[in-house]
């Protein structure tokens, strides 16, 4: 059912309409949206290697991980990394946001990334931004009709650095550009006023939110009765999704979601190495 | 033509005798009050206010229609939307619903005329048959319905009759209230007499990508004086915007400002307690909740008798508009429910009817 989502991504927009966009939201409570982002990035990566989907490249705003981390992610999920260049490209606003470096070092990003990717130096001109990425998309995917999708790893860093009707200036003319063909994002309810949630939900055609698993134990003081619900909430969570039809209508559906640690590596700040499954919530 | 016209309170106008209306789509009203038919019966006021919801675009069926209505009946038309290409949205304007239906609906709406049954169901816009008056336009019989498959023809679209204004891009109100102004200029109220009315849609006024989306007190003045501007004019203005993007002290100030406040709901997908609550839910895309409806020149109050409407597009094509929350009708006096603006209607025509 997560793949819903996906697909709907992988469909893209019709002529004349704006590209589906999706906003994926977590909160500390059930800190997975990251997870979730990279599931989505992966399937879209997938569908567009096998030309299975509308577009034909992507183009990742990288804010809160390096390009370095991306390239080792798909190439853990199997993707072929060798002809990236034909269809991914990785903005990174994350190694020098802000041009305080006069020069780059090499060894900020390995090799392999360095191909992949070019630097944003200023993230707070996000009309250079949304120049820059469309640059990009069309330079994967050379001239005439064909599409590519946006991913964007935080708009929670974002929005740092720019003010609330800049970001939403940037993601509407993202959406409505007729070459791009689906557009997702990452936010961290959390860090942010309800407006600026608020103005995301109103940009984004499908809305999907993690949530802890066992509502009720968060936040409530640790001891050994809630201790193993506690411990569920960071294994576990519930998947929430809105879609906004073109019929005018609301499909909400609600799915559990578990989180698979691979092998020792299970740093929750920092995972290098974990799966995420979705399953049918059993009511 | 002499007519009397129905004494609601105890305050009238002193009007002079003022000829049915000569332009199409304008009628007089009670207490001096001119109306501006909008494409939707009873939301012919100056200044309307639809509340959208974030989750569905039907505030957009609605300017479609009201934006067609308009610039069918040859009346100039402002647009101003926080795209980047407010133009392009001319494209989706629907045309006329052709000859041929409306035919078939005269002949359904004659049979049920003549039912005496309970709480029916009407369909909003069948009891709004065009009353022709004889001096309509030549060119186009006033309509009311309208094809949504089926777009605008383009010359409808010429440069003298509609100004798209963009205000994504502007740092504030300032350019958009210069437009407003000089628009409404051209259509100034004289003597009681009717120039061509014009209309103005603005679509999501507070909308999160405008620089002035944050500014409360710019946007809650430029609708103010719009609607200063607006009362001393021929014009119906419409504003669509997102209660959900305001504070909501700034929501209830705006519903204030409005002279006929609506919203837009959606509804959910497959659900089944909802298809059992509502018949005709299959058909349903949406709900519309009519708040206030402008009561100018009066202090008589406008008692609703339906606030609640369902949006269906009948055939996908054409907007219809049916109450959900009619009583039962009283069946020892033989005389069917409500009056004018009620969804049951009467065969006589309202003094709101077009």
């Amino acid at each position: 059912m997560a793949d819903t989502i996906c697909r709907t991504l992988r469909d893209g927009g019709l002529e004349g309409e704006h590209a589906p966009a999706l906003t994926i939201k977590d909160s500390k409570a059930s800190p997975f949206g990251f997870d979730v982002f990279n599931y989505v990035l992966t399937q879209l990566s997938n569908y567009i290697l096998a030309g299975k989907s509308q577009s034909r490249g992507l183009v990742v705003v990288a804010y809160s991980r390096s390009p370095s981390f991306y390239v080792d992610l798909l190439k853990r999920r199997g993707i072929d990394i060798a002809s990236s260049h034909d269809w991914i490209h990785i903005l990174d606003c994350y190694t020098d946001p802000l041009g305080w470096k006069n020069w780059l070092i090499d060894k900020d990003i390995s090799q392999e990334a360095s191909s992949l990717s070019s630097f944003c130096q200023d993230v707070r001109n996000l009309d250079k931004l949304y120049s820059l990425i469309i640059e990009q998309g069309k330079g994967l995917i050379g001239q005439g009709k064909d599409r590519f999708s946006i991913a964007i790893d935080s708009v929670s860093e974002m929005v740092r650095h720019a003010s609330i009707s800049s970001v939403a200036g940037i993601l509407s003319n993202l959406r409505s550009h007729d070459q791009v063909s689906s557009i997702f994002w990452l936010l961290h309810s959390d860090l942010h006023e309800i407006k600026f949630t608020s103005v995301l939900e109103y940009l984004s055609s499908m809305v999907a939110s993690v949530e802890p698993f066992n509502q009720a134990a968060f936040g409530q003081r640790v001891d050994l009765e809630n201790l193993s619900m506690l411990e569920q909430n960071f294994r576990k969570g519930k998947f929430h999704v809105r879609f906004k039809r073109r019929n005018g209508r609301v499909r909400v559906m609600v799915i559990s979601m578990f989180l698979y640690f691979c092998g020792e590596c299970a740093d929750l700040l920092y995972r290098k190495s974990s799966y995420i499954y979705f399953t049918p919530l059993l009511v | 033509m002499a007519t009397t016209k129905p004494r609601l309170s105890s305050f009238s106008r002193n009007l002079s005798a003022v000829s049915s209306s000569q332009t199409p789509g304008v009628k007089c009203g009670p207490n001096g009050t001119m109306f501006v038919s909008s494409g939707i019966a009873d939301l012919d006021r100056s200044l309307v206010m639809v509340m959208e919801d974030a989750e569905a675009p039907h505030h957009m069926l609605l300017l479609r229609n009201f934006m067609s209505q308009g610039l069918v009946h040859g009346q100039p038309l402002l647009y101003a939307s926080p795209s980047k290409d407010p133009r392009g949205f001319l494209g989706t304007l629907p045309s006329p619903a052709s000859l041929k239906h409306d035919k078939s609906r005269d002949r359904e709406s004659e049979q049920e005329k003549g039912l005496r049954i309970a709480w029916q169901y009407k369909k909003y816009m069948g009891e709004n048959q065009p009353n022709f008056d004889s001096h309509r336009d030549n060119k186009q019989d006033y309509c009311n319905e309208f094809d949504l498959r089926k777009p605008l023809e383009r010359h409808y679209f010429t440069r003298q009759r509609v100004n798209c204004v963009g205000i994504q891009d502007s740092k504030n109100l300032a350019a958009l209230q210069e437009h407003c102004a000089s628009f409404l200029a051209q259509h100034q109220r004289n003597d009681g007499s009717c120039a061509l009315a014009g209309r103005i849609a603005i679509q999501s006024l507070c909308a999160p990508q405008c620089e002035h989306s944050n500014m409360d007190w710019e946007m809650l003045s430029f609708i103010k004086s719009l609607k200063g501007m607006v009362r001393s004019s021929n014009a119906v203005v419409v504003i669509t915007f997102p209660p959900s993007l305001l504070s909501l002290s700034s929501t209830k100030r705006w519903q204030h400002m409005a002279d006929t406040l609506l919203s837009v709901a959606a509804i959910p997908d497959e659900d089944k307690e909802l298809a059992k609550l509502l018949s005709g839910y299959q058909d349903m895309v949406g709900l519309l909740n009519v708040h206030k409806v402008a009561r100018l020149n009066t202090q008589v109050p406008f008692i609703l008798e339906a606030t609640t409407f369902s949006i269906k597009l009948q055939k996908r094509r054409f907007l219809v508009l049916e109450c959900l929350n009619q009583a039962p009708v009283d069946g020892s006096s033989g005389s069917s429910y409500g009056t004018s603006g009620s969804c049951s209607g009467s065969s006589k025509a309202g003094t709101l009817d077009f």
